[in-house]
């Protein structure tokens, strides 16, 4: 429900998979092949001595040291920040609004209807209901509209198929109240909480 | 139970009135009648949060992979910041940490001489395992113990624990047994319900395999998985 980027978490996922992967093996074959060893050697050489000449190549003027070690450190810092940005886009997406748009029917002006009316009301509905252990709502926006998150656990043995109509039932009512017809997600979970609490016995 | 009935009725209307306007308005009777004045007029805006649903629900119930995300990204930046901490101890020319860079680099180049084979292997198998789990979380379909549940109104995900201990609930009523004598797992296409009976009281499969599918048929869950009840050959005693 929030805009945690499923695609680009595997994609990147599998990059770094896959390059740990490959250096792992290589090194694996490293210590057991001796064919890959001088084979190894031979190229990582022609390798550094390329870099060293580019390094010579790219000297500052008036000082020993290369300006590639700045670049380099400015690609560094560049792949930290774009770290730091992937991580925070991992369980975005919360909203205050559940209801945000301009009115032109009577009194022009904008209605905005906070998501907490939908939280207050539907866990209200739901406080007194002894086969529930827990409810949180959450709003959240989706695809750049609010839509309604609803988790509720239920004590064991509670049917989800009836429990589902119960809130389903109470969301239409909500509809009723706001006047808009939100997507709405209802999660029947279990937690710490429902499994080790009594079991639902009557009902 | 006419309470009951209304919203009933109104489900069923609503799920089948979707290319029709005015049929939609009938089955909303307070919105025809205009008392709600900000109410939406069903049609294309109804398709869409449809479309939008679908897409939770197949969000829902996979993997976001939030956590290996984290973990991925912690392990990049640690790197980054161990090699820019040793190249800029080199800019400005202090001794290094732990190598400096170019030592680092001959060292690499100088590979299998240099470290002993049983280190170097199992340094690589560790880095290998550890790149085949991101590998494997991202390619596998990474899809979360859940089933869907249909419902007209909103879309419905529930954890196959909950369905879990419906059934086991529902197990143990048809079978006259305690809590503890029945265990129930739900996989993504199966059921399996284990049930051990009470010492000297038969059980009867046939009948808490009825109970389940009868419960299960009324759940609803779909994917919709089979059933399979084991009773065990040996009973518990006192129960």
């Amino acid at each position: 429900m929030n805009g945690t980027p499923h695609v680009l978490n595997r994609i990147l996922i599998g990059i770094l998979g896959l390059k740990l992967l490959a250096i792992g093996i290589l090194l694996v074959l490293l210590a057991t092949v001796p064919a890959v060893g001088t084979w190894w050697q031979g190229w990582s050489a022609g390798l550094w001595e390329h870099a060293k000449y580019l390094s010579e190549q790219t000297r500052i003027p008036g000082r020993e040291e290369s300006w590639l070690w700045v670049a380099a450190a400015a690609v560094l810092v560049v792949l930290i920040v774009l770290m730091v940005a992937w991580v925070s886009q991992q369980g975005k997406g919360r909203a205050n609004l559940i209801v945000s748009e301009y009115d032109e029917a009577g009194t022009p002006g904008d209605v905005n209807i906070g998501g907490n009316l939908a939280e207050q009301a539907l866990k209200h509905a739901l406080a007194d209901r002894t086969d529930l252990a827990g409810v949180t709502v959450a709003t959240y926006e989706v695809n750049g509209r609010p839509g309604l998150r609803i988790r509720v656990q239920p004590r064991q043995g509670v049917s989800p198929h009836t429990l589902a109509a119960d809130v389903s039932r109470l969301v239409e009512a909500l509809d009723m109240v706001v006047g808009r017809k939100t997507p709405v997600l209802i999660h029947i979970g279990a937690g710490a909480r429902t499994r080790f609490s009594r079991a639902e016995r009557v009902r | 139970m006419s309470h009951a009935q209304t919203p009933h009725a109104r489900r069923n209307h609503s799920a089948t009135a979707h290319p029709d306007p005015e049929h939609a308005h009938t089955a909303h009777p307070a919105t025809a009648e205009g008392d709600t004045p900000g109410v939406q007029t069903p049609g294309t805006s109804d398709d869409r949060r449809d479309a939008g649903l679908q897409r939770i629900l197949r969000r829902e119930t996979r993997s976001s992979r939030a956590g290996m995300a984290g973990l991925a990204a912690a392990l990049v930046i640690a790197a980054c910041v161990y090699a820019l901490l040793e190249s800029a101890l080199r800019a400005i020319g202090q001794p290094p940490w732990l190598i400096d860079p170019q030592t680092a680099a001959e060292r690499l180049t100088a590979l299998p001489a240099g470290i002993s084979p049983l280190l170097l292997g199992a340094l690589g198998g560790v880095v290998a395992m550890v790149g085949l789990m991101f590998f494997l979380n991202a390619v596998l379909p990474g899809r979360k113990s859940r089933h869907l549940i249909e419902d007209p109104r909103a879309g419905v995900v529930v954890d196959d624990e909950v369905i879990a201990s419906a059934l086991a609930r529902v197990a143990r009523m048809s079978a006259n047994v305690t809590q503890e004598q029945v265990m129930v797992v739900v996989s993504q296409r199966l059921v399996v319900v284990n049930v051990r009976p009470t010492s000297g009281v038969p059980l009867h499969e046939e009948r808490i395999l009825a109970a389940v599918e009868d419960e299960l048929h009324r759940m609803a869950p779909s994917p919709m998985p089979s059933v399979r009840v084991n009773i065990a050959t040996s009973g518990v005693i006192g129960a």
